[in-house]
């Protein structure tokens, strides 16, 4: 009898504090290639920020754009899928009570295919036969093997997607009547959008196969930049969704409080999902070939996105007050003094939250045509990219290590690593305050990106960049510092720490919370929302560049 | 009664001469936004009339079949090339659209669905997929232009909406037969 009880209390004990080793394994490999690549896209990183400022000279065999390129690409499409399918997998397996065997079979299979492709990629980049920049678009083409590469990348990408899909649709037909949990449906969430966004790059990709192998003379370029772009803006959202499932339902936990409202964060986690695609196409605001009415329209479509994000900031904010007022808090802001300012596991996404302010505002604002003429392909944009991913995405991911690590390998956090955490998230805020704030200053002033250092002949224009360019190789060099310790902090954390039982905080709802409506679920609706509103987005443009094709352009390797 | 004014508020927007002129200079914006949300806007307002006329849609609409009769014609008479091309240039016609959508198309429509039993739905999923692809067929084949004020192109794009309406219609179509919403109650 005093045995069964006891085996019950395991029982429960695992299920409250335990973690699948084979699921732990899984999402641990994924962070640990993950944090590999952050060092090397970092150092990469670094390089180019020196050279950009005129300090360092590349040398000829491993040029800035090539360093661009493989910049760009491992960071921006490596780093940040594996740590969203790492996370997500980890969401899962905590919150549906484990993998299902085939599911992690299909994690295993997508970061093979994932590793494949990034393989191929960074080798061609290395052998200077891809320097096509991290967009990828024509006329430059890069060598067959790159588009291939990256066609393996996307593959590894569905197949995570059909593991999450498949996941959540068993547990829905074992639970039935039960509302899949809210970190699994910002999963489910996630990978649909990163489903849909990267169809139109896929069609992209395979026109582009036959073109580089020479196989097709000629290749729509107007089009493939279409497609690339409705591809190119959803992955931004889709780091954010995958940042904002925890600011809704860890950070809450974290500083003692409540979930805001499950409804709204499902309602956020739909529009999402539906208004997302066609917010692609500001990247092309400037672009000749689409009328102006056509651009118009596309301008509510961008800033409809801002709509969730608004949402988002206001549930957050109302969260911070009320945990801070249930703590005795008095006054207008007298709640922010509550905030645990020393648990790295709330500073680094709260500092995440705070750059999204100026980072959300950057973006509107470059949605209309006349202030994006101003800025378009300046600095601005770089910067306004480093502190939208490189801050309000990326930190989150490092806010989320520390406690998802010594969760998955039964560590703790000690107060040391909470030490140095803090003295990373502010070497890497300040970093990017110089970077960032260099890069947006000097991109008003008319500096263009993707360029080498370059005086232009000692023009007093160009010269006048210089010293906001200094700021931006400082920033660089402080991020750099910033990337080595948190490479650190993530290995110690695996490796290291202490062993110890860490919680996967998780924030309940509020006492008298409303209960959540049954519509949140109608995935196959949303799906449907979703295909009409990228149709309404795309079709007018798409088909206007099909069948008014301008002529076709050869390929240009300028490198 | 939330609904309705929200309703009349998009209603009110719609109206509005330059957002007329903007949505009616792009053939498919004129047919798959400005069309839909017309019908929207009548979905919206549908509880107000209900309970303001609850008799007449009782007396008058009693399983469903005459409202949802009346949305399929109004909806097929607005399929026609020349109907959208008339609205453009014929103001009677142009005024009729702006009627004709909300308060005999969409408050139907919303009076109706409830009452329609689960083949009566079935069955407008299957018309209206059928009618739609159909209608794409025609605008992307169509060799010759059908509406005096639009291009070929413009044809061929809305032809392709129709097809993607087709294609939502079909897929929601099937995940209700595959999925039992009563399981996830």
């Amino acid at each position: 009898m005093e045995m069964a009880a006891k085996e019950i209390f395991k029982e429960k004990t695992n299920k409250a504090l335990g973690v699948n080793p084979d699921d732990a394994r899984l999402t641990l490999t994924y962070f640990s290639l993950a944090f590999i690549v952050l060092f090397i896209g970092g150092t990469l990183g670094l390089l180019q920020g020196l050279n950009r400022a005129g300090l360092l000279e590349l040398p000829a065999w491993f040029n800035y754009y090539q360093v661009l390129t493989a910049h760009g690409i491992l960071l921006i499409l490596i780093f940040t899928a594996l740590f969203m399918v790492g996370y997500f997998y980890a969401a899962m397996s905590h919150t549906l009570g484990g993998l299902i065997p085939s599911v992690r079979k299909m994690g295993w299979t997508a970061l093979g295919l994932m590793l494949i492709g990034t393989a191929m990629v960074v080798i061609t980049i290395v052998m200077d036969e891809a320097t096509v920049l991290y967009t990828f678009y024509p006329p430059m083409q890069a060598s067959p093997w790159f588009y291939i590469g990256l066609v393996f990348i996307v593959l590894g990408v569905w197949a995570a997607t059909l593991g999450v899909f498949t996941n959540a649709a068993i547990w829905k037909k074992r639970n039935k009547g039960q509302h899949l949990p809210l970190l699994s449906f910002f999963a489910v969430g996630a990978f649909l959008l990163l489903f849909l966004g990267s169809i139109g790059v896929t069609i992209e990709v395979l026109m582009l196969i036959p073109w580089a192998f020479g196989w097709t003379e000629t290749v729509n370029v107007m089009l493939s930049r279409t497609l690339f772009w409705s591809f190119g803006h959803t992955l931004v959202n889709v780091w954010y969704f995958t940042a904002i499932s925890a600011w809704y339902v860890i950070v809450p936990r974290i500083i003692g409080g409540r979930l805001f409202s499950d409804t709204l964060a499902r309602v956020v986690v739909i529009l999402l999902v539906i208004l997302n695609v066609p917010g692609g196409f500001h990247h092309q605001i400037v672009d000749p070939g689409f009328t102006e009415g056509l651009k118009f329209m596309h301008v509510f479509m961008s800033l409809s996105i801002a709509f969730p994000s608004l949402m988002t900031a206001f549930a957050m904010f109302a969260v911070f007050e009320r945990t801070g007022r249930k703590e005795g808090a008095k006054g207008l802001l007298g709640w922010v003094k509550k905030l645990p300012w020393g648990d790295v596991r709330f500073l680094a996404p709260m500092i995440a939250m705070i750059a999204f302010i100026p980072a959300g505002a950057g973006g509107i604002a470059q949605t209309n045509n006349q202030l994006n003429q101003v800025v378009h392909n300046s600095l601005w944009v770089t910067g306004h990219f480093h502190l939208t991913v490189g801050t309000t995405v990326v930190l989150t991911f490092f806010g989320i290590m520390y406690w998802l690590i010594p969760y998955l390998t039964k560590r703790e956090l000690t107060p040391k690593i909470n030490k140095l955490g803090i003295i990373q998230t502010i070497t890497w805020t300040v970093g990017m305050l110089f970077m960032s704030g260099a890069m947006h200053l000097v991109g008003l002033l008319g500096s263009p990106r993707r360029t080498s250092y370059t005086t232009y002949g000692d023009n007093a224009t160009a010269l006048s960049w210089d010293p906001y360019l200094f700021f931006l190789a400082i920033g660089g060099t402080l991020l750099f510092i910033g990337v080595v310790l948190m490479v650190y902090i993530v290995f110690h954390l695996m490796f290291k720490a202490p062993k110890g039982n860490t919680e996967f905080p998780i924030a309940e709802p509020e006492d008298d919370a409303s209960t959540t409506p049954k519509w949140t679920e109608r995935w196959g609706l949303w799906v449907v929302l979703a295909i009409a509103v990228i149709s309404m987005g795309y079709l007018v443009p798409i088909v206007d560049l099909v069948v008014n094709a301008p002529p076709g352009s050869p390929p240009f390797r300028t490198w | 009664m939330k609904q309705a004014v929200y309703g009349l508020g998009l209603y009110v927007f719609l109206c509005l001469p330059p957002v007329v002129t903007l949505v009616e200079s792009i053939m498919s914006f004129h047919m798959h936004v400005q069309m839909p949300l017309l019908i929207i806007v009548g979905i919206l307002m549908a509880p107000f009339f209900q309970k303001k006329l609850s008799g007449f849609f009782e007396n008058w609409n009693h399983n469903g079949v005459p409202g949802i009769l009346l949305f399929t014609i109004i909806l097929a008479y607005w399929m026609m090339p020349r109907t959208m091309d008339e609205a453009l240039t014929i103001h009677a016609v142009e005024i009729f659209k702006f009627i004709s959508l909300p308060f005999l198309a969409g408050v139907p429509l919303r009076d109706s669905w409830r009452k329609l039993g689960k083949m009566g739905k079935n069955v407008i999923y299957i018309v209206f997929s059928i009618m739609f692809g159909f209608m794409g067929w025609l605008y992307v084949a169509a060799p010759t232009q059908l509406c005096n004020n639009y291009l070929i192109v413009e044809q061929k794009t809305l032809g392709w909406g129709f097809l993607a309406f087709a294609l939502c219609i079909i897929i929601y179509f099937i995940q209700l037969l595959f999925i039992d919403e009563s399981e996830y109650e």
